[in-house]
């Protein structure tokens, strides 16, 4: 068993810090403020490759394994969890699906556009009366000579207001649940879709949460990923990839959380000492430490498990389960050990608080990986 | 137009200031444990030169560094991955403890040894000695043109244009290849980032590995270092804090008269 990075992946956290350094964290804060879609940022992640991560290059991707995407994807949510909630759903939630379940004419139709940073991707799974009940989606898809004409409203899309490229499940059958749904991949371009409401949110303020509505929306035959019936597998299965990159954003919040608290603890002096010398605080450290190397370790083993290609479901839900509880246990303990400097804007543990609550809800709620762990647990 | 940039392997300067130490016994910084980075200035050098490869200017860029093999690895991919075609290595184990005259003779020797070379770029200073020596006395023992603290750089028909940073303002100067050129930063300069792609083909360029002791001798002039290194500390800094009494408009008058006292103002 080995613990230590190979040299690429070491290189890749490296250049990948470096970005978030230079191009991220000097303006996570006002990306905050004003809620701007950095796009600038987006289209220099792209031309260093880290749109399409995973994408084989011929499709002009950077042809990388999981472990370098989980580690890019902590190294952007340490700068800005919003920037990285971009990044991680064009990658885990657009470009996957299209690579592993779409047609050769799809892959070169759309995975180019998304691994260069031309188009963005988006994720219309969430319907109102579908959440954690994913399955029981209402939007539909008939047949009507070449197009499947699609209706229906999903709402808490990321990237939903500047997304060009959906992939949206639908109802195409009869049947009940899973088996009913098909996944297609929709243009925004095409005639019948629009964005509805975008909320405004608690956190992660610089990535958009739209609804989109299907009125009548035409798609070509084509653009259908797997089989029709096939959706509720493919989403289910693309869900399991878009956690590690949640996995990894918890991860990067924590981080974040912990090395504000580690700085300020050195500096801020109260009762002629400085804070970091009291035990109170180094228990919050020392347990935030603990918390975030764990939350690292399971979210790669089950990068590990997925570059393997043997299941990774329950492995993947730990690690989602454990590094968001860890984020937003380590910004509270941030925000406390910060005290009155914590809960104002001039310091950025205010900003991991309220992105962290995100890792505990979306692609599956805390309560949602215990449900899938706890199926696995129970299996033998 | 063959760029060679030369690279050097230091302590990250932005490791936190109790992690500098200094061997009392080498009077070398200690190295052993800690991040080697290339050299700031280094950086800026190597991103001028793959500058004028993409202007097509520049038909290869050759990274050379002289340093023990095994540490060099590091900064020789990241320089292939940001763009150089091929590097050289001269491994040379005391690399670390040389300071910059004996620097310069094992470049040129180098140099000399890989034949073609128009134009040798190095930083103008390295992030741990700071002697600033090694570009004028490169270009002495390759009896090639000098110009230090350039930050730009044209190519023409076997001249370059260069934009050197002087005390006075910005000269621009022309020379003749072959030519070495130290670089400075500025804003046009900003090392460029590797992409994920560039990462993965590094390891597939040419990296030679040289050892120092098959370079052929240079004159003694170069040989001899020239400075014997007697003593090295780490500057104590001290602060003192005043205070001035009375009501604000008192107290800043006292500040300036202070100030004044101090020529800080």
């Amino acid at each position: 068993m080995e613990f230590e990075l190979s040299e690429e992946h070491r290189m890749i956290q490296g250049m990948v810090r470096e970005f978030a350094s230079r191009e991220i964290l000097p303006r996570a804060a006002l990306l905050d403020r004003t809620g701007e879609y950095p796009a600038d940022i987006i289209h220099a992640a792209a031309v260093l490759g880290l749109m399409g991560m995973m994408v084989p290059e011929a499709y002009g991707g950077a042809g990388q394994d999981s472990i370098s995407y989980v580690i890019a994807q902590e190294e952007l949510a340490r700068a800005s969890a919003g920037v990285q909630a971009i990044v991680t759903v064009n990658n885990s939630l657009a470009c996957d699906p299209i690579l592993r379940w779409g047609s050769d004419d799809l892959k070169r139709r759309y995975l180019p556009a998304l691994a260069g940073g031309r188009a963005l991707g988006c994720y219309c799974l969430t319907e109102p009366a579908a959440g954690s009940d994913a399955m029981a989606l209402t939007a539909t898809a008939r047949l009507d000579g070449d197009h499947w004409v699609l209706n229906g409203t999903k709402i808490f899309v990321t990237s939903g207001v500047e997304a060009d490229i959906c992939i949206v499940y639908a109802r195409s059958g009869p049947d009940p649940g899973a088996r009913g749904i098909s996944a297609f991949v929709v243009e925004k371009a095409f005639p019948g879709i629009r964005v509805g409401k975008v909320e405004h949110k608690l956190g992660i303020l610089c990535s958009s949460t739209a609804e989109i509505i299907l009125d009548g929306c035409r798609v070509p035959r084509g653009n259908i990923l797997g089989e029709p019936g096939q959706g509720g597998r493919i989403a289910l299965a693309t869900l399991d990839g878009g956690r590690l990159g949640i996995a990894a954003q918890a991860a990067g919040v924590a981080r974040a959380a912990l090395e504000d608290s580690t700085r300020y603890a050195k500096e801020r002096r109260q009762f002629g000492h400085v804070i970091g010398e009291f035990e109170a605080i180094q228990w919050f450290l020392a347990d935030m430490a603990v918390r975030l190397d764990a939350a690292r370790l399971l979210i790669y083993r089950a990068a590990y498990l997925r570059d393997l290609g043997r299941p990774y479901t329950r492995e993947v839900a730990m690690a989602k389960l454990f590094a968001s509880e860890t984020a937003m246990w380590a910004a509270h303990k941030a925000v406390q050990i910060h005290g009155g400097y914590g809960y104002v804007k001039e310091y950025n543990v205010e900003r991991y608080f309220r992105d962290a609550k995100i890792t505990e809800i979306y692609e599956g709620t805390s309560e949602i990986q215990r449900l899938v762990i706890a199926r696995h647990v129970l299996k033998h | 137009m063959d760029v060679v940039v030369c690279l050097k392997q230091v302590v990250d300067p932005e490791l936190p200031a109790q992690e500098f130490a200094i061997d009392a016994g080498s009077r070398r910084q200690v190295r052993a444990g800690k991040a080697l980075v290339i050299s700031t200035y280094d950086e800026n050098a190597l991103e001028v030169a793959l500058q004028l490869k993409d202007q097509g200017a520049a038909t290869t860029v050759t990274a050379l560094t002289i340093a023990p093999a095994a540490e060099a690895k590091d900064a020789i991919r990241l320089a292939l991955a940001m763009g150089a075609d091929k590097a050289v290595v001269v491994d040379e184990p005391r690399a670390p403890a040389l300071l910059g005259v004996e620097k310069a003779a094992l470049l040129a020797a180098a140099l000399r040894r890989a034949g073609a070379f128009d134009l040798v770029l190095t930083g103008c200073e390295s992030a741990d000695w700071v002697e600033r020596v090694v570009a004028p006395l490169l270009a002495e023992a390759l009896e090639a043109s000098c110009v230090t603290f350039v930050s730009r750089i044209e190519a023409g028909d076997g001249r370059v244009a260069a934009r050197r940073l002087a005390d006075d303002g910005v000269h621009t100067v022309e020379a003749r290849l072959p030519a070495v050129i130290s670089i400075t930063s500025d804003e046009s300069n900003r090392p460029r980032l590797p992409k994920i792609r560039d990462i993965m083909q590094a390891g597939k360029k040419p990296t030679e590995t040289v050892p120092s002791a098959e370079l052929t001798a240079l004159p003694d002039a170069l040989r001899d270092p020239g400075v014997d290194v007697r003593e090295v500390t780490i500057p104590q800094r001290t602060t003192k804090c005043e205070f001035f009494e009375g009501e604000p408009a008192d107290q800043a008058v006292a500040l300036i008269q202070r100030l004044r006292a101090m020529k800080t103002i």
